[in-house]
Parts: structure tokens; C-alpha cells; sequence
């Protein structure tokens, strides 16, 4: 298929994460790629050791994603679920399964650029094999107008001596109403980063995460940095939940939150519970403003206030 | 003059006590104007109340910039207006980059590439390697300080106030300050200079002797030199230091006399 056919208006976003849009057109790079516009698969591209196979289903598609034993891939899989109607439902179901010995990314890009009243679902199920190094990006736009609704949930099996990374980035455009549920089981001697970045800008906004890392293998770490901005009347709920429930297992919560302006609401929170008596698990967490002295620094080179907090707030999100 | 002081008081934040007591004295365009006086003597609470900081208020008094009072002014506005200051300890941002922070004070954003380019090459520092550093704790006291002095360049300010630009620096810099200073001055800048560093005040054209929060004598640099070590019983130091380019500023005998107590205008 050719560049035009996928439309273009729903990868414009991407700039904003400072990630090329070339790389998720076909016929371009040498990564994996899945695109769906709406409900309907526009195009897939197959590289050695990966199998993209996708199933239209009533409101949406059945991806599935196998990493065949010993794959490397430097360059990422590129997944992108667009929908450039105001509304509508999109149903995701992607399974995932990187064999052992697995080395690869992927770039997931979930973008709704008129969004009004649309609806995303998405169930995701991972199982990440041994001695595996997997990293799972995914990026969101969900519009200028009212965001969507959107609900993913994933449930994440990481196996024995596997590194894990996730990171999940909703700082651009308005989100709308979001409710992410992220469950990740950690084996012996895995290891498991994630990191959650959500920025409520206005009344009609409402973000709820939960991000939960159950240590269930001796040796596993984690550790999961959350970054929440509210502004304007926006609303963001994270709760950073890590279990220790195997011997000498490690993890640690990080939370920092800014809350701007009348009615906003701005919430990360730790949660750390402890089973086994050998594992530690900690948490910290900073709340509030910028400091005064960030503000008049940047004020002092011309910046407004609103201007000066603007730039804080994408220094603090950033990756 | 670019910028007057007019009886100007500055109170503490909870205005229990005075910081900085009816000071007035002016800054002419074009120069480097050197503020000294000892440690907790009010130079630094008098940059940021030309700067206008929030927090900064005064309790009486007037500032004027070309002529005009900004005394109301806000810090954005005294900004826009032409003013600028590089702090004596700046902050550590994560996720912001020195490009971006460089930029932030450039009005015209055309080139900004290059224009990051230039003011870092100004204060020596390689482009390549720090413009996408982070303005975090990875750079080093020096080097952010250096970055700090960029960012106020970049914004072409009518009046740059350098709060301390030398500090915690190492003393070899000396030369590379000077050349620094000249490079600013080329830009039509004008400089308020905070600065303990009589090495370094003497690029000034002018200084100003604060003095327990009082203004004490403003004149050409080397005379307030003089009644500062006067002040301070600092006759040997100033026979040994008071020299600019490589002159000397005064015979041991004029010292002599000042410190005798002869009046310098005598
Ligand atoms: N908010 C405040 N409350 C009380 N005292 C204050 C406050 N701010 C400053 N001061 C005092 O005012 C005096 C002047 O401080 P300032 O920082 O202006 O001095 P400085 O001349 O810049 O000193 P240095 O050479 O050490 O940088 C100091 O004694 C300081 O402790
Ligand atoms: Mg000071």
C-alpha cells in the first residue's frame, strides 16, 4: 500500500512526542508495523521473527504478536490504533508473546485526533518469556476537543531473568476521561521499569492509572516513576501499587505531582505491601507547586507565568 | 542613565526589619557598573528587587529604567522591558534542556539554533556537547553557572545584572571572565556586577559600596576599591591589588593619605 492510504491526520500527534511519523508509514524503516484506522486494518508489514497477524472483529481487531525464540530487533514494532472520527468504539484485543531469548520494542501509538464522544477499549495480555529485554512505549492524542473515553487494561507475565520496560505517556492534547489498569507479574530475577506520565489540563479531563507490579519471584525488582500534572480544573488519580511476595525481592514507587489552578485535582500515590519478610519495598513521593525561584528564573527571561509553568510541566513529563 | 535608584528601602519578607536603607545612585548605559560591599551587606537583595521578584518589595523608594518608573512593575514586564539577571545560584531543572532554556529569552526565534550556538561558544562552552544536555545535577557548578550567563546573553537585555558570575568558579578564569564581559559590552549591554572578586570588579567603569544594607560612596571603580579597603583596614591589599590593565590605580602615598584619613576628593 502506498503512504496516503493510511490517513496522515492521525500520525500528525506523534511530532508532539518528538517521535518521526515515517517510521510508522509502510514501505518505510525496516520495523514491524500494525496500523489500524478505526475498525479496519490498513496495513501490516511482517519482518523476520515476528508474526503481525490481525483480526477485524465487530468493533474493532484481534492483534496478535508473536516473537519467535532468539529474535533481536533493534528497530521497534510499530503499532498505531488511529480513529480520525468524532466518535464511534474501538476494541482492542492485543495478545502478545515474546518467546524466550527475545530482544525487541515496541511503539504503540494510540491516537484520536477529533475525538468527541469516542470510545477506546483496549484488553491486552503479554507474556514475555525467559531471558528476555522487551520494552513497551505507548504514546496518546486524543484531541484538542472533549478526549475520549478510553479504558485499556493489560496484564503483563514476565518471566524468569527478563528485563520489562513500560512506558506510558498521556501529556499532549486533552486526554478526556481515561481509566488504565496495568497488572504486571514479576518472576525470579526479572526486572521491571514503568513509567506513567499523564497531564489533566481542564475540567474535561479525568485520569485514573493503576499501575500494580507484583513481585511474585525471588530477586525481581521494579520500580515504577509516576508523573502527574493537573491544571485548570483537570483531574489525575494514579496509585503505584508494588507487592513483595518472594524472598529478596525488591521494589520501589516514585510519585511526583503538580496541582495548578482552581479545582484541579492531582493525585500519585504509592501503595507497597509486603508478604515475604526478606523483600523491601519502599516508596517517595513530592507534591505541589514549582518552587518560586524555578518561576522567577524563568519569569526574569520575559516568560509570563502561565508561560514559565507551561515549560515546567513539559520539563517534568518528559522521558 | 539606563537605570536610577531613588531612596530605594527594602524590608524583609515578613517586614520586621530593613535590608537595604534609602539607597540611591544611578547606572549609565553602556557601562559595567560593579556592586560591592561584604557578605549580607544587601547586593544581592537589591539585584533581585531590580529584578523585581515577587518577594522583593519596597517599603519606599522609586526605580527607573530610560527614564521611566517600573517601581510597580512585575518581573515578566521589567523582563520584557529589557532586564535581565543571572543568578548567583542558579537552579537545577530536570527534562529541560539547554537549548530550550537558552531559547526561552529570545524574542526572535529565526536561527535559534545557531543564536544557542554563539552565546554558548561566548561563555566557552563546546555547543556540541551541551546543548542537549539537561540543566539538571549532571552539569557541573561551573558549568551551569556558565549556562546561566548564556541564557542572560541570548536575550540581548538592555541591562544584564550578574549576581556573583564568578563564584565557585576557579580563580584561572579570571582572563576568560574579562573576555566574557567585552563580549557583552559589544552587544550594547549594560552590566550590574555583584561580585567579590576585586580581580574581576576591576573591568568595572563604576562601582557602587553597599555597607550593613547602606549606600556608601558610587564613583569610578577604583575609588570605591579604595574606600572599601579603607573600610575594612585593607591597606597592604590595596597597594598589592588595585590595578587595571596592568596599571596601577593609585601611588602607595595616595594610599598612605586616604588611609590616614585625608578625604578622597581632597
Ligand atoms: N527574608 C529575609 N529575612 C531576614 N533577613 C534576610 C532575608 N533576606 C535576606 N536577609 C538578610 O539580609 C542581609 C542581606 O542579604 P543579601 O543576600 O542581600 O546579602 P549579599 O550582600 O548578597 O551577601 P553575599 O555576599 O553573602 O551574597 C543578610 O544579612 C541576610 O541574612
Ligand atoms: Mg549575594
Amino acid at each position: 500500500m502506498t503512504n496516503n492510504e493510511y490517513p496522515e491526520e492521525i500520525l500528525q500527534s506523534l511530532e508532539d512526542y518528538n517521535i518521526d511519523i515515517r517510521d510508522f508509514l509502510p514501505g518505510h524503516g525496516s520495523g514491524a508495523k500494525l496500523l489500524l484506522d478505526f475498525n479496519k486494518i490498513s496495513g501490516v508489514e511482517q519482518v523476520e521473527g515476528i508474526i503481525l497477524k490481525g483480526r477485524e472483529i465487530d468493533n474493532g481487531i484481534v492483534a496478535d504478536i508473536i516473537i519467535k525464540e532468539g529474535t533481536h530487533h533493534e528497530e521497534p514494532i510499530h503499532l498505531c490504533f488511529g480513529v480520525n472520527k468524532e466518535s464511534g468504539i474501538q476494541e482492542i484485543f492485543p495478545r502478545i508473546i515474546a518467546e524466550d531469548n527475545t530482544d525487541v520494542k515496541i511503539q504503540a501509538h494510540c491516537s484520536f485526533p477529533n475525538a468527541n464522544g469516542l470510545i477506546h477499549k483496549m484488553y491486552g495480555h503479554f507474556y514475555i518469556g525467559k531471558n528476555c529485554n522487551f520494552t513497551y512505549s505507548e504514546t496518546h492524542y486524543h484531541g484538542e476537543k472533549s478526549g475520549a473515553l478510553v479504558a485499556p487494561v493489560a496484564i503483563i507475565y514476565v518471566g524468569e531473568n527478563s528485563t520489562f520496560e513500560n512506558n506510558f505517556n498521556l501529556t499532549k492534547g486533552t486526554p478526556g476521561k481515561v481509566k488504565i489498569m496495568i497488572d504486571i507479574y514479576a518472576m525470579r530475577n526479572s526486572t521491571i521499569r514503568s513509567n506513567i506520565r499523564a497531564f489533566g489540563k481542564n475540567k474535561k479531563d479525568s485520569i485514573r492509572v493503576r499501575d500494580s507490579i507484583f513481585l511474585e519471584g525471588e530477586n525481581a525488582k521494579s520500580l515504577i516513576k509516576m508523573k502527574a500534572a493537573a491544571r485548570d480544573g483537570g483531574e489525575v488519580l494514579m496509585y503505584g501499587i508494588t507487592e513483595g511476595n518472594a524472598p529478596h525481592c525488591n521494589g520501589h514507587v516514585e510519585c511526583n505531582e503538580i496541582v495548578l489552578g482552581k479545582g484541579s485535582i492531582c493525585r500519585a500515590r504509592p501503595f507497597i505491601r509486603a508478604t515475604d519478610p526478606t523483600s523491601s519495598v519502599s516508596h517517595e513521593a513530592s507534591l505541589g507547586r514549582f518552587p518560586q525561584k524555578w518561576l522567577d528564573e524563568l519569569q526574569a527571561k520575559g516568560l509570563t507565568e502561565q508561560e514559565a509553568t507551561d515549560i515546567l510541566i513539559e520539563a517534568m513529563l518528559r522521558e | 542613565m539606563l537605570l536610577e535608584l531613588e531612596n530605594v528601602t527594602i524590608p524583609t519578607f515578613d517586614k520586621q526589619r530593613i535590608i537595604v536603607n534609602n539607597v540611591s545612585f544611578g547606572v549609565k548605559e553602556g557601562s559595567i557598573h560593579s556592586i560591592i560591599g561584604p557578605n549580607g551587606s544587601g547586593k544581592s537583595t537589591l539585584a533581585y528587587t531590580i529584578m523585581g521578584l515577587t518577594n522583593y518589595k519596597l517599603k519606599s523608594g522609586k526605580i527607573k529604567f530610560e527614564d521611566k518608573d517600573i517601581t510597580d512593575k512585575t518581573i515578566t514586564e521589567r523582563a520584557q522591558l529589557g532586564i535581565t539577571l543571572a543568578w548567583q545560584e542558579p537552579a537545577r531543572i530536570e527534562g529541560l534542556s539547554v537549548a530550550k532554556y537558552i531559547s526561552l529569552g529570545v524574542k526572535e526565534k529565526s536561527r535559534i539554533k545557531e543564536k544557542v550556538k554563539d552565546v554558548l561558544q561566548t561563555v566557552n562552552l563546546e555547543p556540541e556537547k551541551y546543548v542537549d544536555r539537561f540543566i539538571d545535577d549532571s552539569l557541573s557548578g561551573g558549568e551551569r553557572k556558565r549556562i546561566e550567563l548564556a541564557a542572560a546573553i541570548a536575550m540581548q537585555p538592555r541591562l544584564i545584572i550578574l549576581d556573583e558570575p564568578d563564584s565557585g568558579l576557579d580563580v584561572i578564569i579570571t582572563e576568560d571572565f574579562w573576555n566574557i564581559f567585552n563580549k557583552i559590552k559589544e552587544l550594547n549591554m549594560t552590566i550590574l556586577l555583584i561580585t567579590h572578586r576585586e580581580d574581576i570588579g576591576m573591568v568595572a567603569d563604576y562601582g557602587t559600596l553597599l555597607w550593613r544594607g547602606e549606600h556608601l560612596i558610587t564613583d569610578e571603580f577604583p575609588k570605591v576599591m579604595l574606600q572599601y579597603c579603607k573600610k575594612a583596614g585593607l591597606k597592604e591589599f590595596c597597594k598589592r591589588a588595585l590595578f587595571k590593565n596592568g596599571v596601577k590605580c593609585f601611588d602607595d602615598d595616595y594610599i598612605d593619605k586616604i588611609f590616614e584619613g585625608v578625604d578622597l576628593n581632597d
